[in-house]
């Protein structure tokens, strides 16, 4: 573990280095002097007070050397948790800013989010708390046991035999509580999302009478959560903990007693058995706190391996001439294009070209592969084989920004910054002056959002946007699009549906977006469809049919069939009295 | 709302800063297991002193083998065997106490929420919409498992850190007052070094909450934002904006940590056992030099002082886990503390499903009026449609009905009793309602469906189902019916939406909330979902939350509500007719319907964007 934090600690490795190297030293330094009690106990009992004074400034000397090391210690600990805190939040920035877009849904933002916050919080504590406890826990009883030779070598012989005894309890330990906590891990997680659950769902639990009588999925989870964390009491204190506490137990017990024997067959001196059962008194406590740390040690070793798992995504490759190419008219085009996320393949074959300044038409049943078209071309994933060409170039020979600066794009997901509305829209182009952003905030209608706060185009809009509506988040992020001014627009008209009270506004904005430019759509609504300039009709991610509204419904194919059925919801009445109409 | 939100954060923060333990409360909380907490905390004790005799033993054959001459062989023994059995009694009283600590906490844990869950289950529903379900979670699942600390662990570490120095104290101060004064000489100062310490960080430590919340919510937008950001080009600014806000946390940290740095370095200095020794070791000198003290008797001040101060060293280090244990705990209580709705004196069940709105006023925040004197009548079997802009209060008045709410002034009666004074279970048996928001609950769809009505049968679910259009879906699932939502069952929005629609047909309430917004949440099955809701609301009375006005034109009575009044009232023909606000929003309504995008070649407005 410590090697994966030099490697992460990048040109500031050398600060945990020598933090290591301060913290064995002061180990050690402890262990001596623990040592140096045989002696000084010796010359104490033997009444040799010359000695025992040497002694004793001797022991005096190491705790002033201990006192100083131990400062700088806790000053190198401070530094190398900061640089440590520096390059995990740099590395994981960089490396995030660079992943496909497609690579963030929400669980991972979620999970990422935490690892950025928390987890790195974790990692950090490493060498302020932990490292020092664990170094002390081995090294002190190490070099305790080899001065011991020195004094004495038959109960040295004892310590040493116990020495890889302790050493495997402590391994063993680790693992059975590791296997354990795995298995806790996910009851946990199980609650989790039923408590979740059961508050998103309160309003119907509630109302069909589930609360009253207790909610019994939550309450199996409850249960069986006890059970989890029971066994892990079982397992991971009973079995593990108890079987580490019981060897070093047993060590210390081991040597008192072959002390004993030898004392009291006289073949070692009883001052230097009495001092050297003080020294063997120092040997248990390092380890039990030792053992204490795991706990905290597991927590690092898990958040570290979360960051690996990030780390070895991949980023989307750059070509080494990318962005060399010359950029043509704002077309879009497919050439069999076949994309998958996993291994199961979601497009098969694609071929179409949406020309400059025309409106393409994405229709057919959910799940068709609509929605996954519109994001190739923004290159949320790179494609299986085939090719995505914008203004005329592969999307994988330019670079991010050239492809951005092509693209506008209102999807579902809207974000906005915490901030004010200003800042949100001036995010697209922020050299954008006073009046380029005054006409995009009037045709996106967000100026009319911004009439009725109190702080007009300054409200803080909140985290993620929270301040404002769905509808006015989305007039925000049109304000947003019309601002960048791109060539090509990208619409998911579902999200026009999202709010059906601000629908007409939220129209509007569209029609200020996508005047003059290549659009692709989409479509939900049959008006858009109606006019779009080629409608492009997938199903399972296949093109079955394509051409203008006209062709396609002379066609009576699949397309006919699916305009039929929206045309018919589209007269969809609620109510008594128009039953009786009818 | 969001106000409200903004506001439990910042009481969170300021719960944090000035953390003092409500331990009164605490101590009721764990009434169930306190007993088995008084009695692990007697072995731990047990245990302690146990821990000490090994010192003593040693320090006892010490004194056999230089002094005392006779019958020495046996007696050491002896006390080696007592210092063997006294190492296992030790370890047998950590392992007992822990044990009983331990499977104490995982009872305790599993009651505790199950005290929380019962209590969430009657607090009012607005409760929920101002908080987040990670909040909730928080609570019920982290906060409670962070009371661990408490519950198993400080409890021990206190009786160890009291038991151990006293009984130590008092065996050495039997043998020698003026060395044992020298034991406590540097726990003494190692205490007072903390104290200080802890005077000097508790100012500086007020802005932490302040900057960790900082960092936490700069690190999630620029996680959540990335796409959004990556999209504009502008990726490097939110990466420094976040750059930025590390800078300032680490600044402001080492600031705390370097102020006291010298002082804790100090601390652990003097409580060293390395110090103890020095110490120990140089009065022992000095007072056998003296001939006050007979050498021998310093191996027990050898051995057990510089023990002495390991117990409270434990202490302050699981002094963070403590006091996190301890603001998780001032979470919970003040969780169950949450006022719940209270249940009617008088329960009455309504005579009929008339549902009368008289003058209700209503404010979220107790200070803007949501609803403000509504009046409104719905007659059984009719449908009412509630039309507004948004902010107007329609969706307030449809989630009173329901009681997500209670009305501040005015009431709303069922069949002429109060709502308040209707026993939940009774009321839900007359109001179902759907909204936007889908819940399914990860269990199995036929479970789902069967939410109000346990006992139904199969045949009646699928029932539900075929009249909710979602039968035919349900079937093609792995496991048809027995599918679990999550698992193999994925549904798409206007799926689930039906799933719902079958839940609402099946428990069959004579009243219906409806936003009629869920008809056209999914573009995808539209007229799928429409069928299911034309299935429903047929022969109920019907309260509409309309968004699309053509929807609702055969309403019988259509309400338009603004600022929280309702300002007209009457059928469509009736409205239009009076030219007023409904008549504006139709014809706003009207000319939305008919836009499509369109591709203009040639001049347009937007072309003055580009220049």
């Amino acid at each position: 573990m410590i090697r994966r934090l030099l490697r992460v600690m990048g040109d500031d490795a050398p600060v945990l280095r020598r933090l290591i190297t301060l913290t064995v030293v002061c180990a050690i330094l402890q262990g001596v002097a623990f040592s140096l009690l045989v002696p000084l106990v010796q010359a104490l009992l033997e009444g040799d007070f010359q000695q025992l004074w040497l002694w004793i400034g001797v022991e005096a000397a190491i705790l002033a050397g201990f006192g100083i090391l131990n400062y700088r210690t806790k000053m190198l600990g401070l530094t190398s948790s900061m640089a440590l805190t520096a390059h995990l939040w740099q590395r994981l920035g960089d490396h995030i800013s660079k992943l496909p877009l497609g690579w963030f849904n929400a669980e991972k933002v979620g999970s990422v989010s935490r690892l950025t916050s928390s987890g790195v919080f974790s990692v950090t504590g490493f060498p302020t708390q932990m490292l020092g406890t664990l170094v002390n826990a081995f090294v002190t009883p190490a070099v305790v046991i080899v001065l011991m030779f020195l004094f004495e070598w038959r109960l040295a012989l004892v310590a040493l035999i116990a020495a890889p005894i302790v050493w495997g309890a402590y391994r063993g330990t680790v693992a059975i509580v590791d296997y354990v906590d795995l298995r806790t891990h996910s009851a946990n997680t199980r609650t989790a999302n039923r408590i979740i659950e059961f508050a998103q769902t309160q309003p119907i639990l509630r109302a069909f009478g589930r609360v009253s009588k207790g909610y019994k999925l939550l309450d199996e989870a409850l249960v069986a959560q006890r059970k989890a964390d029971n066994s892990m009491i079982t397992w991971g204190g009973a079995i593990g903990d108890g079987m580490f506490r019981l060897t070093v137990q047993g060590a210390f017990t081991a040597i008192l007693l072959s002390g004993i024997a030898l004392g009291v067959g006289s073949s070692i001196g009883a001052t230097e058995l009495i001092a050297l059962l003080i020294l063997a008194t120092r040997f248990v406590q390092p380890l039990m706190d030792g053992a204490a740390a795991g706990g905290g040690v597991r927590t690092v070793r898990n958040n570290l391996n979360r960051m690996d798992h990030i780390f070895h995504t991949k980023p989307l490759s750059e070509t080494a001439d990318a962005g060399q190419a010359t950029l043509g008219d704002p077309a879009v085009s497919f050439e069999a294009v076949r994309f998958g996320y996993d291994k199961r393949e979601i497009l098969h074959d694609i071929t179409f070209t949406a020309q400059a300044r025309t409106m393409t038409a994405l229709v057919g049943p959910s799940g068709a592969g609509k929605t996954t078209i519109t994001r190739l071309v923004a290159r949320f994933w790179d494609i299986s084989s085939g090719v995505v060409k914008v203004a005329g170039v592969d999307v994988r020979d330019m670079t991010a920004e050239q492809l951005m600066s092509q693209l506008s794009f209102v999807f579902q997901d809207v974000y906005l910054f915490s901030g004010t509305i200003r800042e949100n829209v001036l995010m697209a182009r922020p050299d954008a002056t006073e009046e380029e952003l005054k006409n995009a905030i009037r045709l996106a209608r967000v100026d009319e959002i911004a009439n009725r706060l109190a702080h007009g185009l300054d409200t803080q809009v909140g985290e993620g946007g929270s301040a404002l509506s769905g509808g006015e988040r989305q007039r925000v992020s049109i304000a947003r699009a019309i601002l960048k001014d791109a060539p090509i627009v990208l619409l998911d008209e579902a999200t026009a549906a999202l709010d059906a009270e601000n629908e007409a506004l939220v129209q509007e904005a569209l029609h200020a977006l996508t005047t003059d430019r290549t659009l692709i759509v989409v479509a939900h609504r049959l008006q858009t469809i109606a006019a779009a300039d080629q409608i492009i009709f997938l199903e399972q991610g296949n093109i079955v049919e394509w051409g203008t509204h006209q062709k396609l419904i002379k066609a009576d194919g699949r397309y006919a069939d699916f305009w039929r059925e929206r045309s018919r919801s589209l007269g969809w009445r609620l109510g008594s009295r128009a039953k009786i109409q009818e | 709302m969001n106000s409200a939100k903004i506001n439990i954060e910042k009481e969170n923060s300021m719960a944090k800063a000035n953390a003092i333990p409500n331990f009164r409360g605490l101590w009721l909380l764990l009434k169930p297991i306190r007993w088995r907490l008084i009695l692990a905390f007697f072995i731990a004790a047990i245990g302690a002193t146990a821990s000490i005799v090994p010192f003593i033993a040693i320090a006892e054959i010490a004194q056999m083998l230089l002094v005392s001459e006779v019958n020495t062989e046996g007696n050491i023994w002896i006390w080696g065997w007592i210092a063997a059995g006294a190492l296992l009694l030790r370890l047998v009283c950590v392992f007992v106490a822990g044990a009983i600590t331990h499977f104490a906490d995982t009872s305790f844990q599993l009651l505790v929420r199950r005290r929380i869950a019962a209590h969430l289950g009657r607090v009012r529903l607005g409760w929920f919409t101002a908080r987040t379900s990670g909040s909730i979670k928080k609570s019920v699942s982290d906060d409670v498992m962070h009371m661990h600390h408490l519950v198993a662990h400080t409890g021990l570490e206190i009786v160890d850190g009291v038991v151990v120095p006293v009984v130590t104290l008092v065996y050495l101060f039997s043998i020698d007052w003026a060395m044992s004064l020298f034991v406590m000489l540097p726990l003494l100062a190692g205490i007072g070094l903390y104290a200080v310490q802890i005077a000097k960080i508790r100012p500086k430590m007020a802005d932490t909450p302040t900057a960790m919340s900082e960092i936490n919510g700069t690190a999630i937008e620029f996680v959540q934002g990335i796409s959004v950001v990556k999209t504009f080009g502008q990726a490097g600014r939110a990466y420094r904006k976040f750059l930025d806000a590390t800078q300032r946390f680490m600044a402001l940290m080492s600031g705390v940590m370097g102020g006291t740095l010298r002082s804790a370095a100090l601390a652990e200095v003097v409580l060293a056992p390395l110090a103890s020794l020095v110490i120990i070791t140089a009065a022992g000198a000095v007072l056998s030099g003296m001939g006050q003290l007979d050498p021998v008797a310093v191996i027990p001040f050898v051995l057990l002082g510089v023990g002495v101060t390991s117990p409270l060293m434990a202490l302050f280090f699981s002094a963070t886990a403590t006091s996190q244990a301890a603001e998780a705990s001032e979470r919970v209580l003040a969780l169950l503390d949450t006022k719940t709705l209270p249940e009617p004196k008088t329960p009455s069940v309504p005579a009929n499903e008339t549902i009368v709105l008289e003058n209700v006023r209503f404010s979220y925040d107790g200070q803007h009026a949501a609803l403000d004197g509504v009046d409104l009548w719905l007659e059984p079997g009719t449908t009412t449609a509630l039309v507004g802009r948004s902010g107007s209060g329609k969706t307030t008045i449809a989630k009173l009905i329901p009681r997500f709410w209670d009305p501040d002034e005015g009431k709303i009666t069922l069949g002429g009793v109060d709502l308040r004074d209707i026993p939940t279970s009774e009321l839900y048996r007359h109001v179902s309602f759907v909204f936007q928001d889908i819940q399914l609950l990860s269990t199995s769809v036929a479970e789902n469906i069967r939410l109000a009505r346990p006992e139904a049968t199969i045949a009646e679910v699928e029932q539900a189902a075929r009249a909710a259009q979602i039968h035919d879906r349900i079937l093609e699932l792995p496991r048809g019916y027995d599918s679990v939502i999550g698992e193999d069952a994925l549904f798409s929005g206007g799926e689930a939406q039906r799933i719902s629609i079958a839940r609402a047909l099946l428990a069959d309430a004579p009243i219906l909330v409806l936003d009629e917004a869920t008809a056209f949440a999914d573009p995808e099955s539209e007229a799928l979902i429409q069928d299911a809701l034309s299935a429903l609301a047929a022969g109920r009375t019907l309260l509409v939350i309309a968004h699309r006005l053509s929807t609702i034109q055969g309403a019988d009575q259509i309400a338009v509500v603004d600022r929280g009044r309702i300002v007209e009232r009457g059928t469509h023909g009736h409205l239009l007719a009076q030219g007023g606000l409904y008549a504006q929003l139709w014809w706003k309504h009207e000319c939305s319907m008919s836009w499509h995008p369109e591709v203009h070649h040639g001049l347009d407005s937007t072309k003055e964007v580009k220049s």
